[in-house]
Parts: C-alpha cells; sequence; structure tokens
C-alpha cells in the first residue's frame, strides 16, 4: 500500500470564509490525501501546534479571502525562529484588500516567508507532487 | 471584579471601552436630541424599495470621502462596514493595521478610531447610517455605535455567529446579543427607535430560503422579547425569482405569526451573495434583477453589490455605480414587469411550511435560548458550510432545474415526509458527483449567464 499523504489545511485567524476550506478538503480527500482541516479563523500558532501534533504533514495549506493575509500571517517569522511550521506554507485565494495588485500582495507574503502563493486550489495537488518529488530525490 | 463602572451601560462592556466612552446619559442625551436622523424613520418613510451600499475603509478621511461619493448616488441609508479584526474582538489588532498601513484594513475600526470621529461619520452626510459587522459578540461594538449616534445596528446571535466565527458558543453570542436588545428596548422607552437588522444570509452561498428565514425569525423573536421595537428582516437573493419574490413575501406573514403585533417589521433584501461574475456587464446584470426581484417581493431596501464583488473591495466610483445599477432596477418603468401569481404563492406556501417546521419545535417549549443552543447541536437546526464548530454543517443545498436552491440532503432537519417529498420532487440526492455538483451550483451565476460575450465563452474573464 502506497503511504498515506497529510496536510494541515485552515483558513486565516481573521478569516471565516468557509465555503473554499469545505470543497479544497472534499478535493484534496478525493485525491487521496488525509487532511486535518483546522477550519476558519485558525491563528498562525495554532496551525504550528497542529503541526506539533502531526509532524508527518508534508506543507500547511492556508486559505485567506478578506484581504488580510499579510496581517494574519505577520507572526511567520518568528514562529519559524523558534522552529516551528517548518514545512512548506502554502497560501492561496484573494490576499489583499480592494483592487491592489495581485503581484504586490503576493511579493509582501513571500517576504515574510511565505513558501508559495497559488491563485486557485486546482495548483494545489501539482505542486505538492512538485514538492513531494523534490524531497524524494 | 472591577469596579462598577462610570459608564453604566445597559450592557456589560470591556474596561477599555468603559474608560474610552462618554456616560451613557450622555449618550442618550446625545441620540435624543430632535436634529438625529434615524435608520428607523427612512425605513417607515419609505415607498418604494431603497438602496443601501456596503461600505468601509481602513482610513478615517478616506472613509468620509467614500461616504460623501456614495451619497451623491442618493442611496436611502449608508452604511460603516467594519473590519474582519474588529469583528472577531481583536481591538488591538485594528488599531496596529490602521497605524500601519490603514489601506489593509477591510472596513472600518469604529473602536480604534473612537466615537468622535464615529460623530463626524454620521455629521458628514445627510442619510443616516448602520453599523454592519459580523460580530459574534457585539457589546463593545455596540456602544460605540450608539456613542457615535448611530442607531441602526444589524446582527444577532445565529447570524453574526455561525458564518463569522470558528468557536464561539451560541450560547455565549445569544447571551450577549439579549443585552444588546435589553438596551435597545430601554432606549425605545427613552424615546429612541433603534433598528435592529438580521442578516439572514448566513453563509451565503446556496442558502435554502427556509434555513435563512428561520434563523432570522428566531433573532428576531429573541429581539422582540428582549424589548427591540424595530426589526429588519433580510433574506439573500438565491437568483430564482420565483422562489426570492415568495421567501420575501413570506418574511410578513411569518413576522405576523411569530412576532408580537406591537413591533414594526422591514423586509430586506440582499443582493446575491453568492460568487459573483467577474464580467462587469454580467455582474451589472445581476445586480438589476436583484433589485427588480426585491421591488417584486415588496421589500423596503436592497443591500448592494458591484461589478467589484468578484475581485475585491469596491473603489468608491465602482460602488456608487453599483447604487446607480440597482435604482434602474427599481425603476416605476419597470412596474409592467409582473409574475405568475399562481406560482409564487405556491412557492411561498411550501416555504412557510418549510420554517414552521423548523420553528416550531424550537418555540414550543421552556426558554427558546437554550431550545436554539440545543436544536443546532442535535442538528434539527443547521446551516450550510458553517464556518463555527457550533453548527454541524451537514446539510447540503443545491440548485433544481430552474436554479432555484434546495435541500440535497436534508441532514438532521426535522422536516416532514411531505416537505422532503416535494423537496426531492425538484432535486435528485445523493449525487456520487458531489463534488462537481456542488461547484456548478455555487458558481451559478459565476460566468456564462447575462451577457452575450460571456454566454459564447464563459471562461474570458475567469
Ligand atoms: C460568500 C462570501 C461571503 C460569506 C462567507 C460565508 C462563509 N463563512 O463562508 C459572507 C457573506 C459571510 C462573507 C463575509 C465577509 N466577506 Co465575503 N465574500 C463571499 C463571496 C461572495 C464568495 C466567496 C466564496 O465562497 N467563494 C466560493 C469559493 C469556492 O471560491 P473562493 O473562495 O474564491 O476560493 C477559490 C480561490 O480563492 C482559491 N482559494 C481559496 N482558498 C484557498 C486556499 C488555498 C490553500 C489555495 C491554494 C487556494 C485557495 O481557490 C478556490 C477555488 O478556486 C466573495 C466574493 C465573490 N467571489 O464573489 C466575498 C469576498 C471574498 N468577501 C469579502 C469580504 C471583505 C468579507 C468580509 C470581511 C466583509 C467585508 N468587510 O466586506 C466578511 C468576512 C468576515 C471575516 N471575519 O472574514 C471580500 C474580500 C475583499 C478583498 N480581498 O478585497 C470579497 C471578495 C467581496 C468583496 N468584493 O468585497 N463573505
Amino acid at each position: 500500500m502506497a503511504e498515506q499523504r497529510l496536510v494541515l489545511l485552515g483558513v486565516a485567524a481573521s478569516d471565516a470564509h468557509a465555503v473554499a476550506n469545505r470543497l479544497i478538503a472534499m478535493h484534496l480527500r478525493q485525491a487521496g490525501f488525509e487532511v486535518v482541516n483546522l477550519g476558519t479563523c485558525t491563528p498562525l500558532p495554532e496551525f504550528a501546534a497542529a503541526l506539533r501534533l502531526h509532524p508527518g504533514a508534508e506543507a500547511v495549506l492556508i486559505g485567506s479571502l478578506n484581504g488580510h493575509a499579510h496581517a494574519d500571517l505577520r507572526e511567520l517569522p518568528d514562529l519559524r525562529a523558534k522552529g516551528e511550521l517548518r514545512r512548506p506554507v502554502i497560501v492561496g485565494g484573494n490576499l489583499a484588500v480592494g483592487q491592489a495588485s495581485a503581484a504586490e500582495a503576493e511579493r509582501r507574503l513571500l517576504d515574510l516567508g511565505v513558501d508559495h502563493v497559488l491563485r486557485d486550489a486546482v495548483e494545489l495537488v501539482p505542486l505538492l507532487d512538485s514538492l513531494r518529488a523534490k524531497v524524494a530525490v | 471584579m472591577s469596579a462598577p463602572s462610570v459608564v453604566d451601560f445597559p450592557m456589560a462592556v470591556s474596561p477599555a471601552a468603559a474608560a474610552a466612552l462618554p456616560p451613557w446619559p450622555e449618550v442618550v442625551r446625545w441620540l435624543r436630541a430632535p436634529e438625529r436622523r434615524h435608520a428607523a424613520d427612512v425605513l417607515r418613510a419609505t415607498r418604494r424599495p431603497f438602496v443601501q451600499p456596503r461600505c468601509g475603509v481602513g482610513d478615517h478621511d478616506r472613509m468620509l470621502e467614500l461616504l460623501g461619493a456614495l451619497e451623491q448616488a442618493g442611496p436611502g441609508l449608508l452604511s460603516v462596514t467594519i473590519d474582519s479584526h474588529t469583528r472577531l474582538g481583536r481591538f488591538d489588532t485594528a488599531a496596529r493595521v490602521l497605524r500601519e498601513r490603514p489601506a489593509d484594513l477591510n472596513g472600518y475600526p469604529l473602536p480604534a478610531h473612537g466615537w468622535e470621529r464615529g460623530r463626524d461619520l454620521v455629521a458628514a452626510v445627510g442619510v443616516p447610517l448602520e453599523v454592519r459587522h459580523g460580530s459574534p459578540e457585539a457589546r463593545d461594538l455596540f456602544a460605540y455605535t450608539l456613542a457615535s449616534g448611530i442607531t441602526s445596528f444589524e446582527g444577532g446571535g445565529i447570524g453574526y455567529n455561525l458564518p463569522y466565527c470558528k468557536d464561539v458558543p451560541l450560547r455565549d453570542s445569544l447571551e450577549s446579543w439579549r443585552e444588546i436588545d435589553t438596551a435597545c428596548g430601554e432606549l425605545a422607552a427613552e424615546g429612541v427607535l433603534v433598528d435592529r437588522e438580521f442578516f439572514g444570509t448566513l453563509t451565503g452561498v446556496l442558502m435554502p430560503p427556509s434555513t435563512s428565514l428561520a434563523c432570522a425569525l428566531l433573532e428576531a423573536r429573541l429581539a422582540a422579547d428582549a424589548g427591540v421595537r424595530c426589526l429588519s428582516i433580510a433574506y439573500p437573493q438565491s437568483g430564482e425569482v420565483y422562489q426570492d419574490t415568495a421567501a420575501l413575501r413570506a418574511i410578513t406573514a411569518l413576522a405576523a405569526r411569530y412576532l408580537p403585533a406591537h413591533v414594526e417589521v422591514h423586509v430586506v433584501l440582499h443582493e446575491f451573495m453568492g460568487v459573483f461574475p467577474r464580467c462587469p456587464g454580467c455582474a451589472e446584470a445581476l445586480i438589476l434583477f436583484g433589485a427588480l426581484t426585491a421591488r417584486l417581493g415588496g421589500a423596503a431596501k436592497v443591500i448592494n453589490k458591484t461589478t467589484q464583488e468578484a475581485s475585491g473591495i469596491p473603489t468608491a466610483a465602482a460602488n456608487a455605480r453599483g447604487i446607480r445599477s440597482a435604482q434602474l432596477g427599481l425603476s416605476p418603468l419597470l412596474d409592467f414587469i409582473a409574475l405568475d401569481e399562481g406560482l409564487i404563492a405556491e412557492e411561498c406556501g411550501w416555504i412557510q411550511r418549510e420554517v414552521a417546521e423548523l420553528l416550531d419545535p424550537v418555540l414550543e417549549g421552556g426558554d427558546p435560548l437554550s431550545r436554539i443552543v440545543s436544536a443546532f447541536a442535535r442538528g434539527t437546526l443547521d446551516v450550510p458550510f458553517s464556518a463555527s464548530v457550533h453548527a454541524r454543517g451537514s446539510v447540503v443545498p443545491g440548485r433544481d432545474a430552474r436554479g432555484a436552491v434546495r435541500y440535497r440532503d436534508f441532514g438532521g432537519l426535522p422536516f416532514s415526509p411531505a416537505v422532503r417529498a416535494h423537496n426531492d420532487s425538484h432535486l435528485r440526492r445523493g449525487r456520487p458527483d458531489l463534488l462537481a455538483v456542488l461547484s456548478a451550483d455555487i458558481n451559478h451565476f459565476a460566468a456564462g449567464r447575462s451577457c452575450e460575450r460571456c454566454a459564447a465563452d464563459p471562461t474570458w474573464r475567469a
């Protein structure tokens, strides 16, 4: 039997948008993943605690739709400095307030230490596969 | 325990809010001043539905500009839409982002700005304001709202909990809203009528009308019991015009059945609350359609959307244009448009029956607040796509062939065989390809519906 693949999924701290979160969980489960879904309004330390509990997770997937991605993920450098969240952090959704440029929002998140920024959830499985291929080599 | 606060608000407010706000008698004096204009007066005076935009930006001067620009478009009321940090009680985070990068806030952080600036907002425009938010526990925010001179406040212990947070127990949110509603009762005795609006929309995506109306009516009932006199009950447009017209008309009938006779009830339509089209033409058509639906259903006001809904918080210009598009849909020129009354009556009958089957078990018996909490725990009340762990979220909605929203899976809802059979006659249950079907239903209006270009190529703006 193939090894069970595991990911952590959740929505950023100030964000209650639930629909994409539910659909992405269904989609990943259909694709064979075990999904630990932390749901909406999840502060970054809660992701870190969940990763300690599930060290086998291959990535941490964070959705943000309300435009507050940057403020909600601000603790990432601190947590990483403490040795937490040492897995690819993949962020997707609607990442800045208003009609601001998506490229600028993406750059600010990458500066915080986010590893990958995706526009659409359909890009998730291919990205997870490619990250895993790199680890396997 | 902290010493009794000098502020003496009729609901519990945090020590920080108590220290920042003027004393309660001064707040009441301010609200009672004859020159104040109140949302309730606008709602009472309206003959045709009027339009109210959502609007809120972080920076105070930008907010003043935004309100001024939108007033030009002729709304009946204007909103102060609160940012997400403040909604969740994280006032410190809101204040920090306001200092560092106000444009990063998705709304106006009223407590961080303070009540004096709230009064500036009121003074800046000629139409009354409503504070719209999404706070499961809103006592502090309500205190700031009143101190600002604003007498219209949205929310309730169900509709501002389940869609808006992960883990606030329903009992906590319901009890904190009961304090707010009790304060409204005290204000009514002082001659200040607060308009309390119930969101109805819940999670906004494929919301079955009876679920929306049942939750809003429960909140309205608790509010009326606590002393609220002026209630606005809102319903989100599903996009199927017979169903929506029927649901709007059902509100009046249901209010007569479930609310005491001495309260006044205003019907509100939310323009389509699900995934909006990216194409500006399709989006504008949907806005006009929503407003027309509000007129057909006899709503008092329309909460608006814009052509930028799919992409992000709109610019002032796009928001003003959205108001005008909705006003076109409300134009008397379109009064010749009428629907098949037989079909509306049939839908309306089923909606009322479903609502009764959801509400009666909760309201027949002891303390309704406790019975609401246990009904959600058991799943006899439920909300699809709940953001909160305190609803099961096991109900699955879907669209029938006409586009009306039905129950694809009833979860634990206590519907009769007749209601189940009626639903099943419209929508086949138990689909193996649920994810694909759900996605298609969610994206019903997202592309390809309303303009020729999208009909030819639904993906051109995707
Ligand atoms: C439904 C909805 C709501 C519902 C949500 C109910 C719920 N609990 O789920 C309600 C009405 C309650 C709501 C509330 C709010 N909302 Co809202 N909402 C929407 C709406 C209409 C649809 C969202 C949706 O469900 N889409 C369906 C899913 C399947 O699609 P999706 O979310 O876009 O997800 C896709 C991608 O984004 C991506 N993706 C999403 N998550 C992730 C995660 C990962 C890891 C990856 C890789 C990809 C990914 O893949 C998905 C599939 O393609 C959008 C506008 C629109 N699109 O039309 C606004 C919208 C997202 N909301 C918005 C806002 C701001 C809010 C509020 C803060 C209110 C406000 N100030 O206006 C509050 C939220 C309060 C809070 N604390 O967060 C804004 C965001 C603005 C911005 N970024 O500039 C939008 C864009 C509307 C707007 N134009 O103003 N909302």
